[in-house]
């Protein structure tokens, strides 16, 4: 209940890339008060405080080889490099690690991630105005330093701005070598960082600015400049064949179970505790996935529930205790690792929906619907109800099979041909039947879907009629009003709410073809709320 | 604008001319008659004042079907400006109370998050408009993530409560953006969805939309005092891979700027994940709320509008039923309610010349009723005294006394028919009987008169429940709801009698005779109440206390008869539905196919009628004599319409066109012999020209035409299977 109410210390793992938080509040206190200095050449490097080599290897776990390899690529102080391409799967520390690896050495660099870099422009005009160290802010209408929306701008400008950055450099040197207290940048590189590359691929249609980026240092011919390249994705995902300098690759592979258990132990105010924890969730987790950041999220909530017989956060647990515990646990560690995504609500002072809620908390979505709760949970006009479930039935039954399903007559003359289908007929609907299944839900025009709605309608409404004559004295006089008027609205309302998806064509030809995509539980429960017999309609081969 | 200077006396010539709206001069020259307001014609004009009447923002329109009572239009619309802004300011108080409570819960959620978020460390500012990512921790990427189920598959409904909750949150100090699905769109882009959101919040339209302005301007804006919020108020029409784009971009940048985001989910959670792909929604950890339901909300403002009579504006049972309907089968939003509504008032005030009287009548202060009007006093009773619930009690002597009693009785049992309502909603409000049921039940004149004639409500009572008679079985059937709820109310536990009563009291305040009679049953509850404490305290012999427990027991099942006789009482004697009172007619909209034909519009048949009868909308000499004959100067469209009435459902293409050129070319030999008579200059050339129209031309015409009934929707052209036919699509009318 009161999850989010507590937030627990020892669930909040503080620093990982360690910006430490004392520091920066003291900070926040003085920039508050005065306005922003315009940017230096310090800005360049990494801002917090300088690490030790190991420092840098303690603080990202199962990385040392890694750091050691990018190390030794980046050289010594002064020396041109290579481009760099670090690429590995999602979550294994990439960034952290080229970042950290920065602060570091305190070499100046510029980083862009083309995740917030969404198209070229943003990306060269952020390149350069990191550069020439120009903050966008009201004083110049949040505008950026130069307006570059071509890659061969771009070179130039930016061989300008390195220049002049690098000349920066090589002054500031001069200065911080007669006196030692200010100089902390080192060297006289500048290095260019571009994250997240493979995004570049889907917006490049034309596929010329992959190349470029890849190009740049030979197009630039500027030793002092370094390339980093950050992927997630290998480089022979890349089209690697335009004649450019290849890029040495650095691999991070996934981390071990024994890497995530030292990342997991880092920052634990009880780390006992916590690795008896680990004991339990971390090997089944690991079986689906090693990422950091999906661990952590199913561990938070875990650990939680783990913790909760303990009134005390601070002891060692006994062995007696941990299966104490572990027994505690073990229900919740199944379906934890099936959820896709959990929704908590708080308690509220609502009296009525409380009890609803209540049943929702714990109750997690999955991927396949959950069929725990009977009735839809949200308003649909009666009306909306009869074409999902037409919408649902055009896209189920195959059309040859309308006229018998809504002919009074047809019908059971059909069923029983069925049944005396012969086995080679049957071998050949389990065929057809693979395919509808590939195929899944089929398209169906709009007449169709008009037509089987007019259909349910009527036949709905003749045996309401004839069933309960007394009860519903209210809808029997409206009978005539019937439900034909606004059909086109809904539909386009049930476009939008996605249970229909409309494909596109000419609207003139009305030749638009429709597909339900509701699936067959909703419009089962839709069925249920009207008292429709679904099944009878449905045709199942 | 107030004509009351001209009080009693009839306004001067000058007066009303000036007054006069254009629109309403033009639509005096047609003739009109003098004498009242003709139902022939109205119905012959339904078609032309029903496509007026469909833009409701103009009340104008109401006006101008009752020409001759000139004087009074502004009167009118007068009273309809008063009438409308009295409900609709209701409507919003209803809804905002009612959302009041789930937005408090956001705020709170909104501030507890952010300050989660802040707790953990912000970075300062020269870190924050850095652009490599700050990362404090792997859960720090998570974007908290508020669902806001509406509950409604439509969402027009909640455009307004997403505004509405942007104001609440911004008036509590929160940045706040709303964005709505048009700024997903996979045309725009991640890019339109940045500028949207960069318009919103900085109010600048900028040239590059980047997330380093927004880090940057929120930085400008104080530092970390005050959490972003983005609104997205459908999330089901959102493009998802914009989408998703967003959500990764918002997780790269929420530790320097802690953004939450309100997401609108219409349907279910399961929306959520088929539209955006997993590696997004790890990113959201997300909360729930659950805003009222349209259910709810409807009752709600039913309660507020139309049983607590807010603005002396009410419906028959009919339009109730319709609008009951309406909203269940058709359509299922407050909107289009409350448009309905809106049509209603439009509809009577024009339909109805007394319907002025509604602002004075739901004034507390002005007395004088008819002071205002400027039409002679007499010509007023006798319209008044004209109405049929005037008529129908039979009474000779007609007087500006008994239209005063009679207005004021209207109102005052007006008050204890809602009061009375109030309490049987009250009583039945736990037990699934809704307000829009109850009170389209309670309008019912035709129960009433069967509950009144026959004394069963009453007998029933006394027989108990034991009886099993035939009749009353059958009367139990018809008037299902009230009956459902005396029943509950027989049933009801001491504590929630209780509860009970207590409501009931505060809903019978200002009406004497029912008040009373609530207090006095309250009063003897107390008093058993205490006589059970005191007996349960002072004799401690167990069996005494069985026996006092047995008594308590029995004096609470006889108060629960008091108080159903008392609700029984209250509903035969004060529960008089509207359409049976007198003057009714003034406050009242009971004509349903008005209604009707105007929400529900008709648009094919309107096409198709208007192009069979399309000179009832032209007036042109040249055709109105014609009959169903085709001829050559109507319009191309409707000869080919006419033309396809003598089809099946499958028109030869080729006989169309001919009877199609000889529809234009044949009448012209008859009209030739003719034009020896009269050979006047205009028609000669007109026939010389004729004659020159080609093949061509005809054709021309003619695939023009069939295009035109194609766009209409009447046709379907050729397919490949039959090239050389179309298809007809409607029939009928």
């Amino acid at each position: 209940m009161g999850k989010e109410e507590s937030p627990q210390v020892v669930t909040r793992r503080t620093t990982r890339s360690s910006s430490s938080s004392t520091p920066n509040s003291k900070n926040l206190e003085t920039t508050k008060s005065c306005n922003p200095q315009p940017m230096t050449i310090n800005d360049l490097v990494f801002g917090d405080e300088h690490i030790s080599f190991d420092d840098l290897i303690s603080s990202l776990p199962g990385r040392r080889s890694q750091i050691h390899e990018l190390v030794r690529l980046l050289g010594p102080l002064n020396s041109p490099t290579i481009p760099l391409f670090i690429y590995g799967g999602t979550s294994t520390g990439k960034t952290s690690v080229v970042l950290q690896i920065f602060r570091y050495l305190n070499r100046p660099f510029v980083y862009t991630s083309c995740r917030t870099c969404y198209n070229p422009r943003v990306l060269f005009e952020s390149i350069l105005n990191q550069l020439s160290l120009h903050r966008k802010d009201v004083g110049n209408g949040y505008s950026s330093a130069k307006r570059c929306e071509r890659p061969s701008d771009f070179v130039n400008l930016l061989r300008e701005a390195l220049l002049t950055v690098v000349n920066n450099l090589k002054g500031h040197l001069e200065n911080s070598s007669s006196k030692k207290s200010i100089g902390r940048i080192s060297g006289k590189m500048v290095y260019l960082i571009i994250d997240n590359l493979e995004l570049v691929r889907e917006w490049d249609k034309s596929a010329n600015l992959l190349p470029f980026l890849f190009k740049l240092y030979a197009i630039l011919m500027l030793p002092e400049v370094g390339l980093v390249y950050i992927s997630n994705t290998s480089p022979d995902t890349y089209y690697s064949d335009t004649g450019y300098i290849e890029p040495i690759p650095v691999y991070f592979p996934d981390y071990t179970e024994e890497d995530l258990r030292q990342i997991f132990l880092r920052n634990q105010a009880n780390q006992k505790l916590y690795s008896s924890f680990l004991e339990v969730v971390l090997r089944p987790f690991c079986r689906t996935t090693r990422r950091v950041d999906e661990l952590s999220a199913a561990f938070s909530p875990l650990f939680k529930k783990y913790c909760e017989p303990l009134s005390d956060l601070g002891i060692s647990p006994s062995e007696e205790m941990k299966r104490r515990l572990f027994s505690h646990l073990q229900p919740h560690i199944m379906p934890s690792l099936n959820e896709v995504f959990k929704i908590s609500s708080r308690p509220s002072s609502e009296g009525e929906s409380n009890k609803e809620k209540a049943n929702r908390q714990g109750c997690t979505q999955r991927l396949r619907g959950c069929p725990a709760i009977d009735e839809i949970d949200f308003h649909m006009s009666t009306s909306a109800k009869y074409l999902l479930i037409s919408a649902f039935l055009a896209s189920r039954n195959p059309a040859t099979l309308d006229a018998s399903l809504f002919d009074s007559t047809g019908g059971s003359d059909n069923r029983k041909r069925k049944r005396n289908s012969s086995v080679k007929s049957m071998e050949h609907k389990e065929a057809a039947e693979q395919e509808l299944l590939m195929k899944g839900p089929g398209t169906f025009p709009l007449e169709r879907l008009l037509a089987i709605f007019q259909c349910i309608t009527s036949v709905e409404e003749y045996t309401l009629e004839e069933e309960e004559p007394g009860t519903n004295s209210l809808g029997v006089e409206s009978g005539d009003s019937g439900l034909m008027s606004d059909v086109l609205l809904q539909v386009s309302s049930l476009c939008n709410a996605n249970f229909i998806s409309k494909g596109g064509s000419c609207p003139l030809d009305g030749s638009t073809r429709y597909r339900s995509t509701a699936s067959e539980d909703m419009a089962l429960k839709v069925a249920r709320s009207l008292k429709f017999p679904l099944s009878k309609y449905l045709y199942r081969r | 604008m107030a004509p009351s200077a001209a009080a009693n006396s009839p306004p001067s010539p000058e007066n009303t001319e000036c007054n006069l709206q254009p629109f309403f001069v033009l639509h005096k020259a047609l003739p009109s008659n003098s004498e009242r307001k003709s139902m022939e014609k109205t119905a012959s004009r339904k078609r032309t004042r029903r496509r007026i009447d469909l833009s409701p923002s103009s009340p104008k329109s109401s006006e101008q079907s009752e020409a001759e009572f000139a004087g009074d239009h502004h009167l009118r619309t007068d009273a309809f400006r008063y009438v409308w802004s009295k409900i609709d300011s209701t409507i919003k108080n209803v809804l905002r109370n009612i959302n009041a409570d789930v937005f408090n819960d956001i705020l709170f959620w909104v501030q507890e998050s952010f300050n989660t978020t802040c707790s953990c460390g912000m970075p300062d500012r020269a870190k924050a408009t850095r652009s490599y990512p700050v990362v404090t921790g792997p859960l720090s990427k998570q974007i908290y993530t508020g669902l806001v189920f509406t509950q409604n598959m439509e969402l027009v409904d909640d455009l307004l409560t997403f505004k509405d909750l942007g104001l609440h949150l911004t008036s509590h100090g929160c940045h706040v953006a709303n964005l709505s699905s048009f700024d997903f769109s996979a045309k725009n882009g991640i890019d339109g969805c940045l500028r949207g959101l960069l318009r919103q919040f900085l109010l600048a339209n900028l040239d590059v939309a980047d997330m380093s302005i927004l880090a940057s301007w929120y930085i400008d804006q104080g530092n970390y005092e005050n959490p972003m919020v983005v609104i997205i108020d459908d999330m089901e029409r959102c493009c998802g891979s914009v989408l998703s784009q967003f959500i990764l971009m918002l997780s790269e940048w929420t530790v320097k700027m802690p953004i939450i985001l309100i997401v609108g989910v219409a349907t279910t959670v399961d929306a959520l994940s088929s539209i955006l792909p997993s590696y997004a929604l790890q990113y959201l950890s997300c909360h729930k709320f659950i805003l009222g339901s349209p259910a709810d909300r409807m009752e709600a403002v039913i309660e507020a509008v139309l049983v607590k009579q807010c603005s002396g504006f009410s419906v028959g049972h009919n339009v109730a039923i319709f609008l009951r309907n309406y909203f269940f089968r058709q359509d299922g939003t407050l909107t289009s309610f409350v448009r309905a509504l809106k049509i209603a008032i439009v509809q009577h005030i024009s339909m109805e010349p007394l319907s002025f009287m509604l602002k004075g009548l739901s004034d507390e202060d002005s007395q004088d009723l008819w002071s205002e009007s400027p039409v002679f006093l007499p010509e007023l009773f006798k319209r008044a005294f004209d109405l049929p619930s005037f008529r129908r009690n039979e009474l000779t002597e007609t007087n500006e006394e008994i239209l005063a009693r009679g207005l004021s009785d209207l109102k005052r049992l007006k008050e204890l028919w809602s009061s009375a309502v109030m309490c049987l909603y009250e009583a039945g409000k736990g037990h699934k009987i809704t307000m829009f049921d109850l009170y389209c039940e309670t309008l019912d004149p035709e129960l009433h008169h069967s509950r009144v004639s026959d004394h069963h409500l009453g007998l029933e009572t006394k027989v108990g429940m034991s009886s099993s008679d035939h009749q009353i079985r059958e009367r139990l059937q018809n008037c299902g709801f009230i009956h459902q709820v005396i029943r509950k109310v027989r049933d009801l536990p001491e504590v929630l009698l209780c509860q009970l009563l207590k409501n009931w009291e505060k809903h019978t305040k200002g009406i004497i005779e029912i008040h009373a009679k609530v207090r006095e049953l309250q009063s003897s509850l107390k008093f058993e109440d205490d006589k059970g404490l005191k007996q349960g305290l002072t004799d401690l012999s167990k069996r005494q206390k069985i026996q006092s427990n047995f008594n308590i027991e029995k004096d609470a099942k006889r108060l629960n008869e008091k108080t159903t006789e008392l609700i029984i009482w209250m509903v035969k004697n004060y529960m008089l539905p509207i359409e049976c009172i007198p003057f009714h007619e003034i406050i009242c909209f009971t004509n349903v196919s008005k209604l009707q034909s105007a929400l529900i519009g008709d648009p094919r048949r309107t096409i198709q009628v208007d192009l069979l009868e399309f000179h009832k909308i032209l007036k042109c000499k040249c055709c109105s004599k014609s009959g169903n004959n085709p001829l050559p100067s109507m319009h191309d469209t409707s000869i080919m319409y006419v033309l396809t009435q003598e089809h099946g459902d499958l028109i030869n293409l080729h006989d169309w066109y001919q009877s199609f050129k000889a529809s234009i070319l044949h009448p012209r030999i008859k009209r030739k012999h003719r034009l020896k008579h009269s050979p006047s200059p205009k028609k000669k050339m007109d026939t010389s020209e004729s004659r020159k129209k080609s093949e061509a031309s005809v054709q021309a015409q003619f695939s023009r035409a069939v295009t035109e009934l194609q766009i209409t929707g009447l046709l379907r052209m050729p397919t490949k299977r039959r090239p050389d036919y179309v298809q007809r699509v409607a029939f009928g009318l």
